[in-house]
């Protein structure tokens, strides 16, 4: 499954090395890009020609001669104006298309690297706001192809053409366009990236800073009114807004800097190729008519460049866009499937053995020779502080993250064994946040099992309580999850992951904090229909929560990375009375409870 | 303008001069040397434009640059102006994204739209007048051509605008599938099906490029026809101009001066168009931000005067009966009234408890006395004058809040406690916090008070923030406290430990405590209870006694 290898990293990118790698990736369908740029290039080579053979055309009619002389320069001049618009039209839906098609390449990769490393591996490293810079990154890279690579390549290739045709006339000529054309494109380009590579960077951080000071500002505004502050706040955001605006007044200097050195290079091309073309038709080397075609060409040419500078101008954009995207293929892949893997064992105990697992090499042991075993059918608690390592337990047990030591196992067989397919169709998994498919109601529970007809899901979504529910709404299982009045509560969330679960007819159920997000009665009837429509499931059940320990058949308390001790809640529960839902959040008070040693004897806990 | 009009003069002279060089060169086949004044005075135009360019594109951005900052600046005093209730009702993310991005998206009106949109008023007309001048035949062609442009703009531009719309609503689509499924992977992993969402990535994808190329080829068609327009419009000025050249009616000068100008008529009208496509973002942003300042300008108007200053002066709050008669507050978009009719009066140094059902009006009774929302009948009194005619920042420097969800801003918990008073010295900051029942937590950070919260430090919970919130309003040392369910994130161990701290400190301040639960508000005066916006009922003996310490003064 996650034969992804990831590129070789390597530390630290240059920009040409990053955008190599993204187009790699994301190439563009090479027919169509192909074609793209034949077509933008003929219509760029229109316009230049347009000019010329109308300078031309008036030149050699001011010397009077016969009309039939002219014809094919008034033909050639009808054809390039019509030619034109179509080309450049057939360009622009060309490239859109193999624009959209490189960009749908760079989606699958991202999908593909995020698959293998999802969610224990993003969540080690970053914030969880990672996937949607991602997405926005991605959308980012349109402009790459649309107005960054298709331009250049365009306005290399209309130049190129228009020096050598120059060139040929006279050779001289050629020469002083080259020159002027490398010069203007290459000293604005310059600017351009100088400019972005030192302002750039103190923009964007202005941005953000920008950013969170206006959401602090809006946000606190309550607070910070009664408290007398607002204005303060205010006026912290404008000296932000201030730094932006003096830098944005620098930044059009070199804008404008970049405008004036187009013009200036225009102008002195003009100038340059009449100073060579007049003592050439003096000496008629040249036909009279180029004195008027060789400027124009020079004009003609000029239009065609610009975008390049602003293509260079965009260019660290796109590049950090692409650097974030590939960042993260770089991140390590947390699990990989064994050569040979064994096949689905019949058992159903689940064991851990002295587990270890760290999240990176200089991470604390996140489980540190945690030992556990769950028999088949047997209902078991995992408690702790959070932090101790319970979500650890998932991760190992769903195959998010391989241990560094010691051993998991199911039915006796090591997880290492099996492949991660194999693994998680082991285990039926309720997440803390339950996340739903933008989809009908049904489909997030059908994709526990793909093939389930209608009445197995339906039975799944009644044992999971969700039955009367599903009969309110007006489109019962095809109901959209998104729209309104299917809006879900969190307790309805929960009861779908259940539904899922148990239609994935697992034989070990793993549930993760599934009530953390609920109001006590909420979850405590959750828990409820959780152990009675589960029953002959093996259950681990990780909780934070003391009062929905009693029906579990066994209690482990975690903490860091070890179980520190076990107790069977129906024998005698540690802390206060429990059962009449008076007690207090286990943690802390039931933690330091169980800890500390003194008390586990006194509690009557059985020590590990 | 200047800017403006100052390139277009540049043109027509380096038309002009280019148009009398080639006409010496190839008609009179003068030498270099005749035409060097011509030359140089090419040199001379370019740079004039050049400079002319350069300052439009500095004048350009740096109004821009300071337009845009002046509407951040207003649309953030505006929206602190019209206050917390109001700011209730807006969605702060999408206003956060109105004063950055929003903004932001400004900058391509103002830098690029706008400037173009003076060129392709103003250069068409000039070089225009300057063709008729010289070319009447020519000028017809141009004129009858260029008048069209605006026509087909208008009416292609609309059709443009809508599939720009279209699109970028499906655009967001497929990013927010994108977006779903990298979000959701977990969950599929976990039952075995990645590989369906990938086809289902896959089939989004494809979806996306075929209708997106459908609304394309139609969308193109606008610029199709612009370019086509222009392109024929310079073919047809230049056959006529070379027919008209047969005859000799026109003189090689002209001529070609009037084929350079040519295009130039054209670029900016197309320029602007596609700049208008470029700014459409930027003119959504900008109706929604011109939306918010005028949101209730004249209710604001008033309301920000009276932040500043009332006409009154301040009743000072103890020793001053606090009086409420008769309010009645009515939500925008409601039908019920979430206070009707509330009568209530509050002694000095009295506490005071308003319980009821959650959504029945006691954060709303605790915002009218902090000012926060207006009554739309009745009136809040105190010591006789008018809330109405005070100056509310001095009537709510005399007040404590401790909302329900207090915000903690940016920077060390420390700093968020001394957000009450800035002034306040440690011995009172550490009584703060051991009143607010926060020691343990400023011990058990490694950092302590210099610990960072929120971003990028630790997340505290609910409780945690309120109580730091209760930090700040113990440092403020005020006569008048607000608490809104101060211990709705406690259980009933630590609710006590907080009350009883809390106990000597209350004392001979004025206080209102709104909780849903009676057993959560301790030992008070009265309770007063709200049910649908109403006072039912007002005890004078609270569920758990009398007050604990000292008597009423």
């Amino acid at each position: 499954m996650s034969t992804v290898a990831s590129p070789e990293p390597v530390q630290p990118r240059s920009p040409w090395a990053t955008l190599r790698t993204v187009l790699r990736i994301g190439a563009p369908p090479r027919a169509r890009f192909l074609l793209s740029t034949v077509l933008g290039s003929a219509a760029a080579m229109c316009t230049v020609a347009l000019l010329a053979c109308s300078g031309a055309l008036i030149d050699k009619a001011a010397l009077r001669p016969p009309l039939y002389t002219l014809t094919v320069l008034m033909a050639a001049v009808q054809l390039l104006a019509l030619g034109r618009g179509p080309f450049r039209y057939g360009e622009r839906l060309v490239s859109h298309d193999a624009a959209l098609g490189a960009l749908a390449r760079i989606r699958m990769w991202l999908y593909d690297e995020v698959e293998p490393r999802s969610p224990a591996g993003l969540s080690q490293w970053r914030s969880g706001d990672l996937l949607t810079r991602a997405t926005g990154d991605v959308d980012l890279l349109q402009d790459l192809y649309l107005r960054g690579i298709s331009p250049v390549i365009v306005a290399t290739v209309t130049s190129l053409f228009a020096v050598v045709v120059v060139a040929i006339v006279l050779p001289a000529a050629g020469v002083v366009l080259a020159a002027c054309l490398a010069g203007g494109v290459g000293l604005s380009s310059a600017v351009a990236w100088t400019r972005q590579h030192r302002l750039g960077a103190t923009e964007e951080a202005l941005r953000g800073e920008l950013g969170a000071d206006v959401v602090e500002l809006l946000r606190a505004a309550p607070d910070l009114i009664a408290l007398g502050r607002d204005e303060e706040y205010l006026e912290r955001a404008l000296v932000t807004d201030a730094a932006l605006t003096r830098l944005a007044c620098r930044r059009s200097w070199t804008e404008g800097a970049m405008s004036a050195i187009s013009v200036v290079f225009t102008g002195a091309a003009v100038v340059a190729l009449l100073a060579v073309a007049i003592p050439a038709i003096g000496t008629h080397r040249l036909p009279g008519y180029m004195v008027a075609v060789l400027p124009l060409v020079a004009l003609g040419a000029f239009e065609v460049v610009t975008p390049v500078a602003d293509a260079v101008s965009r260019l660290s954009h796109h590049v950090e866009a692409a650097r974030r995207l590939l960042d993260i293929a770089d991140l390590p892949l947390p699990v990989s499937d064994p050569t040979d893997p064994a096949p689905a064992p019949t058992g159903t105990e689940v064991s851990l053995d002295r587990a270890v697992l760290r999240y990176g090499p200089d991470h604390p042991r996140a489980l540190n020779g945690l030992t556990l075993s769950i028999p088949e059918g047997r209902r078991v608690a995992l408690i702790g502080p959070s932090g101790a390592g319970k979500s650890s337990v998932v991760n190992v047990l769903l195959r998010f993250w391989a241990l560094e030591d010691g051993e998991a196992a199911i039915g006796g067989t090591s997880l290492d064994h099996l492949s991660q397919e194999t693994a998680r169709s082991l285990i039926g998994w309720v997440a803390q946040d339950t996340h739903l498919f933008n989809t009908t109601v049904g489909a997030n529970i059908a994709l526990a099992r793909p093939g389930a007809d209608d009445g197995e899901i339906a039975a799944a979504a009644r044992a999971a309580q969700l039955g009367p529910w599903v009969d309110s709404l007006p489109r019962g299982l095809d109901t959209p999850v998104g729209e309104e009045g299917a809006q879900l509560s969190g307790g309805q969330r929960q009861r779908l992951a259940l539904a899922r679960a148990l239609l994935a007819r697992a034989p070990v159920l793993v549930l993760d904090e599934p009530t953390s997000g609920l109001d006590e009665p909420t979850a405590e009837r959750l828990v409820h229909d959780v152990l009675a429509t589960t029953t002959g499931t093996s259950l681990l059940y990780v909780t934070h929560r003391a009062d929905e320990l009693a029906a579990f058949d066994e209690v482990f308390i975690v903490d860091n990375g070890k179980v520190v001790g076990h107790f069977d809640p129906k024998a005698r529960l540690p802390h206060g009375d429990v059962q009449s839902g008076q007690a207090a959040p286990i943690v802390p008070e039931l933690f330091d409870a169980i800890t500390a040693p003194s008390r586990v004897g006194t509690s009557g806990l059985g020590a590990v | 303008m200047a800017v403006g009009i100052g390139t277009t003069v540049c043109l027509v002279a380096q038309a002009v001069l280019l148009g009398s060089i080639v006409q010496q060169v190839l008609l009179d086949h003068a030498p270099r040397d005749r035409v060097v004044p011509q030359l140089v005075g090419l040199c001379g135009t370019f740079m004039f434009r050049a400079a002319c360019s350069w300052s439009g594109e500095l004048a350009a951005h740096r109004t821009s640059a300071q337009v845009t900052s002046t509407l951040r600046r207003q649309l953030l005093a505006r929206a602190v102006a019209l206050g917390p209730s109001w700011l209730a009702t807006e969605r702060t993310g999408e206003l956060a994204a109105s004063a950055t991005q929003g903004v932001e998206a400004l900058d391509a009106y103002f830098a690029r739209y706008l400037p173009t949109a003076v060129l392709a008023a103003l250069t068409p007309v000039v070089l225009l007048t300057f063709i008729l001048w010289t070319d009447w035949p020519s000028f017809i062609i141009l004129a009858v051509t260029v008048s069209v442009i605006p026509l087909f703009m208008v009416l292609l531009g609309l059709e443009a605008k809508r599939t720009a719309s279209h699109q970028w609503a499906r655009l967001s689509g497929l990013s927010a599938t994108f977006y779903d499924l990298l979000q959701g992977l977990p969950t599929l992993r976990a039952f075995g099906r990645a590989r369906s969402g990938r086809r289902t990535l896959e089939r989004a994808n494809e979806e996306f490029r075929a209708t997106t190329m459908s609304t394309l080829r139609v969308a193109f068609l606008s610029s199709l026809a612009l370019e086509v327009l222009a392109s024929v419009g310079t073919a047809l000025v230049a056959l006529f101009l070379g027919l008209r050249l047969l005859d000799g009616t026109v003189q090689l000068g002209m001529a070609l001066a009037i084929l350079v100008l040519a295009p130039e008529v054209y670029l900016p009208l197309r320029r602007a168009g596609a700049e208008f496509h470029a700014s459409a973002e930027g003119q959504a942003a900008a109706e929604r931000i011109l939306d918010i300042l005028d949101d209730g300008d004249q209710a604001t108007e008033d309301r920000s005067s009276r932040e500043a200053g009332g006409e009154h002066d301040l009743p000072v709050v103890a020793g001053n009966t606090i009086r409420l008669t008769d309010v009645e507050v009515r939500y925008p978009g409601r039908s019920v009234p979430v206070l009707d009719g509330v009568d209530l009066t509050i002694e000095p140094g009295e506490h005071l408890a308003i319980t009821g059902e959650s959504g029945s009006g006691k954060s709303t009774l605790l915002s009218v006395m902090m000012g926060f929302v207006e009554p739309s009948h009745g009136a809040v009194t105190v010591g006789g004058v008018d809330l109405r005619s005070l100056s509310l920042r001095d009537w709510r420097r005399q007040i404590a809040w401790v909302p329900q969800r207090p915000y903690l801003v940016r920077g060390t918990i420390g700093e968020n406690l001394l957000l009450g008073n800035p002034d306040a010295d440690s011995p009172a900051l550490y009584r703060s916090i051991e009143l607010s029942g926060l020691s343990g937590l400023v011990e058990r950070l490694p950092g302590g008070l210099d610990t960072p919260v929120g971003e990028g430090g630790i997340t505290l919970s609910a409780g945690e923030r309120q109580r730091i919130a209760l930090g700040r309003a113990i440092l403020r040392d005020v006569p008048l406290v607000l608490l809104d369910e101060p211990t709705a994130h406690l259980d009933a161990d630590r609710e006590a430990s907080l009350r009883d701290a809390l106990g000597p400190w209350l004392d001979g301040r004025t206080v209102v405590v709104a909780a849903h639960r009676r057993g959560l508000v301790g030992r008070v005066d009265r309770t007063a209870t709200l049910v649908g916006g109403q006072i039912v009922e007002v005890g004078n003996a609270s569920p758990q006694g009398t007050r604990p310490i000292g008597a009423r003064p």
